[in-house]
């Protein structure tokens, strides 16, 4: 198919607002899938996403639509809405010329709408509104897409009206894609060069390298090189998504595939990398990606230390698809040695721990997520401060500061008031607010990143009956009056237990973890005793009776086995914990530092 | 020898027993019959009939049963203990005289409560006076060792009430106690109970209140806490159960019964129908069966040991469990327990102290592999 006849294009939109549910229809309409193998969410195909009812991955997959006579190649891309996984909407956007902006007609604007769009508008892309949802009885259009124009720019008064549901106007926005995405513009002969927007590894064909085709043809069993790597594989494989691998034997400037080339090695390819043919020497790459934000960090310690070393296959094989994951060797006092791995948020922090769990089957402890601090030393020199247990005595540094979000929160204008209470408790700044209608707002204040993750983003969800929506970008590192809050068991500091506070929470928060240890720490046969203090004065005080009664009151021939099978499932669990000192402290229990349930 | 038949079912038992009526209880005394003439040891040292209620049998069964026991295996010359279970609605003089006359020398009776209530919430057939009928009807039957079961901290019970009932009990000459403190075993009524909150388990505190009490009124009386819940005055220890603890051998017969020989743990079906119909095919009646490695004996062992108030002979498990290794796996579990005072040692023997006594489960799970 010559690149007339091809377009690049992703949904984006807030979370929830059917980009799956519309990539759905679009697959249904153009026959990729039989309807009989239809299913909600179709390219949502990991257990995670499915059961979530999330997307956590883009997912690309080519379908072919007919306008006016003629056959066109749409290349699409579902992208995730979460804010956690911006970064996969930026890859999604750079193999694109176009890009759907979804709005849910009866939400409106929110603030993934926003970043998302940005996006798309940084890239250049072409941008086409559509309205979903207008099925609900309480849907608002023409209201909604004087809330795109308002907060966006973005000319909106004809806006598709669609509902992704019902599948009304899909077609519509299938030929507006072809009338106004532009045409890939890319030369099938000139030297390959494609970009590398995704990898994943499959057991038995090693790694699937998914591309962009921005110049020049791939064809079955080149011999290809990754410009930054340098490494060599031949094209065993190539194919594209509909939505299923589909092998072919060509793919030209301006498609999007994948390729095979049986590759067990997972760092010779790298995310961002340029693909083009070992036979081109001075191939330019082309712009790969910037380096991901971390947001927050947490260690990882396998339960078991003995499984240190398939922890680190594990993390590498999801770094492969995940090129926002990053991690690196660790060790603790008290949980020994693991990985300390950054994310993009929680929800993220959360996915990787439970795929870590689940799809290679590894039980693992988890510290509280914590945000960079950067100390400065006495000598000058900078220090960046990941995990709280580190941050060295306060003679030992000038400054601590830490990173502040400029927030950005939509919500209904009812909740304006709440919000401004709970971003002043967290140490928040106005900055300013922005009507996006009569009925929605902008409000925008800096606040302290691990504000956000103590317990902000949970307050601000629950203030605002689920109608708040946040996005936040690190703008500033800034000093403040931040103090070390150690926890300690047993008279013993546990380092994993270590949060750095301001000082006028540190009191309330150090209560309130010791309240919440004291429920995760089971029993023991001794009194437990649990102290929160900031320098060498404890500032809150707990204990954990000891066990009074434990016994068995029968236990003869007959029910020996049974009784020491149900001892024997007690003590498996105890096994999952973690020994500090000769207290069990199970894996929930490092989540204590946290705030909110 | 499980006798499956109870003249109902108790509300917190986890016993394999089915209400007698409408079954075979005739053919199960045969088919019991025939898998020990298959299975049972000849010339064995302790017998117990349990179940189950094996009093409910008729003279005329029960007749049948021991002496088709003593022809299979001659136990009325070898047996220097056999007991047999019963519940008052099934004792009576005539009854305890023939148990006499057919070889058994010890009865053993559950009385459970001497609460009214407490005996309707358990479901039992029997009231209080029907308990001390019983014994009574034992005694004069000819029997001198009897054991009453007892069971503590139900809910409502208080230590007032048992200040008053354990004594009364005790009153009567029994030569042996089972006191045990109310455990809601899993699949029973008062688990299914306790999970929707019709029911409510004690506190903590209140339960170690009744078991220190318990403990305290016993020796009062002179009885050895010799194991966890079972208490007799010197030389009247059941020598049955010392056995289990022991983690010596032993041979099962009937449904659910379990067997443990020469290293390996086997279960009978539980149900009456299946256990029978492989009986009587002639095959084997065992629904599963288990063997540990030295290890998993070693720790079991230790913990069954650990019941006892004699406590464990390290030396003397290691060679039971097979442990040839130089380092004592147990004995480095026990050491930081002796420490602590939870465990202690005495004339070579490790024991539970008065302070670990109540803890043994969490204790001993430290033994188990
Ligand atoms: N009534 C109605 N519901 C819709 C429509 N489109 C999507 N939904 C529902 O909205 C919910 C979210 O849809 P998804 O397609 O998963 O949303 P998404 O934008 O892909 O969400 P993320 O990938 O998690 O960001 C689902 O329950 C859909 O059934 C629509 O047009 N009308
Ligand atoms: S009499 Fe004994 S065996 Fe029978 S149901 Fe009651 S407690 Fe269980
Ligand atoms: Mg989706």
């Amino acid at each position: 198919m010559d690149t007339k006849h091809i377009r690049n294009f992703s949904i984006i939109a807030h979370i929830d607002h059917g980009k799956s549910t519309l990539a759905d229809r679009m697959l249904e309409l153009t026959g990729a899938v039989e309807l009989r193998d239809m299913q909600a969410q179709l390219l949502d195909d990991m257990p995670l996403e499915r059961e979530r009812g999330i997307t956590i991955k883009a997912h690309a997959v080519t379908i072919y639509h007919v306008k006016d006579g003629e056959r066109y190649q749409l290349n699409l891309i579902d992208t995730p809405g979460h804010v956690d996984f911006n970064y996969e909407v930026q890859k999604s956007l750079q193999a694109c010329e176009g890009a759907v902006l979804l709005v849910d007609a009866s939400q409106g604007v929110e603030a993934q709408t926003v970043a998302n769009a940005y996006l798309a508008i940084e890239e250049e892309l072409e941008i086409i509104p559509v309205l979903n949802k207008v099925d609900l009885a309480h849907a608002r259009p023409d209201e909604i897409a004087e809330e795109i124009e308002n907060s966006l720019a973005i000319e909106a008064t004809d806006a598709i009206h669609i509902s992704a549901k019902t599948g009304k106007n899909v077609n519509l926005v299938l030929d507006t894609i072809v009338d106004r995405v532009p045409a890939p513009t890319g030369d099938p002969s000139a030297p390959l060069q494609a970009l590398i927007f995704d990898a994943v590894y499959d057991e038995y064909r090693g790694v699937i390298v998914y591309l962009r085709i921005f110049n020049g043809t791939l064809t079955k069993r080149d011999l290809t090189r990754m410009v930054k790597s340098g490494k060599q594989y031949e094209a065993v494989e190539i194919g594209r998504f509909s939505p299923k691998m589909t092998p072919t034997d060509t793919l030209k400037a301006g498609e999007v595939g994948y390729v095979v080339s049986n590759i067990k090695k997972l760092g010779d390819v790298k995310v961002g990398d340029t693909l083009t043919l070992a036979k081109f020497r001075d191939v330019e790459p082309v712009p790969g990606y910037e380096e991901p934000q971390h947001m927050v960090f947490a260690d990882f310690y396998p339960t078991n230390p003995g499984d240190f070393e398939h922890l680190r296959d594990a993390l590498e094989t999801l770094a492969l698809s995940d090129s926002s994951l990053s991690f690196f060797p660790e060790s603790s006092d008290a949980l020994g040695f693991g990985f300390r791995c950054g994310f993009l948020g929680l929800l993220h922090m959360e996915i990787i721990q439970q795929r870590l769990e689940r799809e290679h089957d590894i039980d693992m402890i988890q510290t509280a997520p914590s945000v960079t601090y950067r100390i400065s030393l006495a000598d000058g020199t900078e220090q960046e401060i990941h995990s709280p247990g580190q941050l060295p005595s306060p003679d030992h540094f000038e400054e601590l500061r830490e990173p502040i979000v400029r927030a950005s929160m939509m919500m209904p204008v009812e909740y304006i008031g709440a919000v401004m209470q709970i971003s002043n408790d967290h140490r928040g700044i106005f900055v300013r607010q922005e009507h996006l209608s009569t009925t929605r707002v902008n409000l925008v204040f800096d606040i302290p990143l691990a504000e956000i993750i103590y317990d902000f983003y949970d307050k601000l969800k629950s203030s605002t009956r689920g109608y708040g929506t946040l996005n936040y970008d690190i703008i500033d590192f800034k000093a403040d009056d931040l103090v070390k809050l150690k926890i300690l068991v047993n008279g013993k500091e546990v380092d994993a237990l270590s949060s750095i506070v301001h000082r006028s929470q540190a009191e309330y928060r150090g209560r309130q973890t010791l309240k919440k240890l004291r429920k995760e720490i089971p029993r023991h046969l001794f009194e437990v005793r649990l102290q929160a203090g900031v320098g060498s004065k404890i500032i809150a005080r707990e204990s954990i009776a000891a066990l009074r009664k434990d016994v068995t009151a029968k236990c003869y021939g007959g029910d020996i086995t049974r009784k020491r099978k149900l001892l024997e499932k007690q003590k498996a669990g105890k096994r999952r914990m973690r020994q500090v000192g000769n207290v069990d402290i199970p894996q929930k229990a490092f989540l204590s530092v946290l705030g909110g349930e | 020898m499980h006798l499956p038949f109870c003249a109902a079912k108790c509300h917190y038992c986890d016993f394999y027993s089915i209400a007698a009526e409408g079954q075979d209880v005739d053919g199960t005394v045969d088919a019991v019959l025939l898998e020990a003439a298959r299975r049972a040891p000849r010339a064995p040292r302790t017998v117990f009939f349990g179940g189950g209620t094996p009093s409910l049998l008729s003279i005329e069964q029960l007749t049948r049963l021991l002496d088709g026991l003593e022809s299979i295996t001659g136990f009325r010359e070898s047996s220097v203990e056999t007991t047999l279970e019963s519940n008052p609605e099934s004792m009576d003089r005539e009854k305890a005289e023939a148990l006499r006359a057919l070889g058994v020398g010890r009865l053993s009776i559950g009385f459970q409560s001497l609460e009214p209530a407490t005996l309707e919430l358990f479901g039992r057939v029997h009231g209080v006076e029907d308990s001390f009928r019983a014994f009574e009807a034992a005694r004069a039957g000819g029997f001198e060792e009897i054991n009453v079961d007892l069971i503590y901290a139900a809910p409502g019970h208080s230590p007032e009430r048992w200040a008053v009932d354990l004594p009364h009990v005790l009153a009567l000459g029994p030569r042996h106690v089972s006191a045990y403190a109310l455990a809601f075993e899993e699949e029973t009524l008062f688990s299914k109970w306790l999970a929707e909150g019709r029911l409510e388990a004690q506190p903590e505190e209140r339960e170690l209140e009744l078991f220190e009490q318990t403990h305290a009124i016993l020796a009062a009386h002179g009885f050895d806490s010799y194991e966890v819940s079972n208490f007799a005055p010197k030389g009247h220890e059941c020598r049955h159960n010392l056995n289990y603890w022991a983690n010596g051998a032993y041979c099962g017969i009937g449904p659910s019964a379990v067997s443990h020989i020469a290293g390996r743990r086997a279960g009978n079906h539980k149900a009456l129908a299946p256990w029978r119909k492989a009986v009587q095919a002639g095959k084997s009646a065992e629904a599963w069966d288990e063997r540990l490695d030295p290890r998993g004996r070693l720790g079991e062992s230790w913990w069954l040991g650990l019941r006892l108030r004699a406590g464990v002979d390290p030396a003397a498990l290691r060679e039971l469990a097979g442990w040839t290794a130089p380092e004592d796996p147990a004995l480095a579990v026990a050491r930081p327990l002796l420490e602590e005072g939870l465990l202690e040692e005495v004339d070579g023997r490790i024991r539970l102290s008065a302070a670990g006594l109540p803890l043994a489960d969490a204790i001993s799970l430290a033994f188990l592999a």
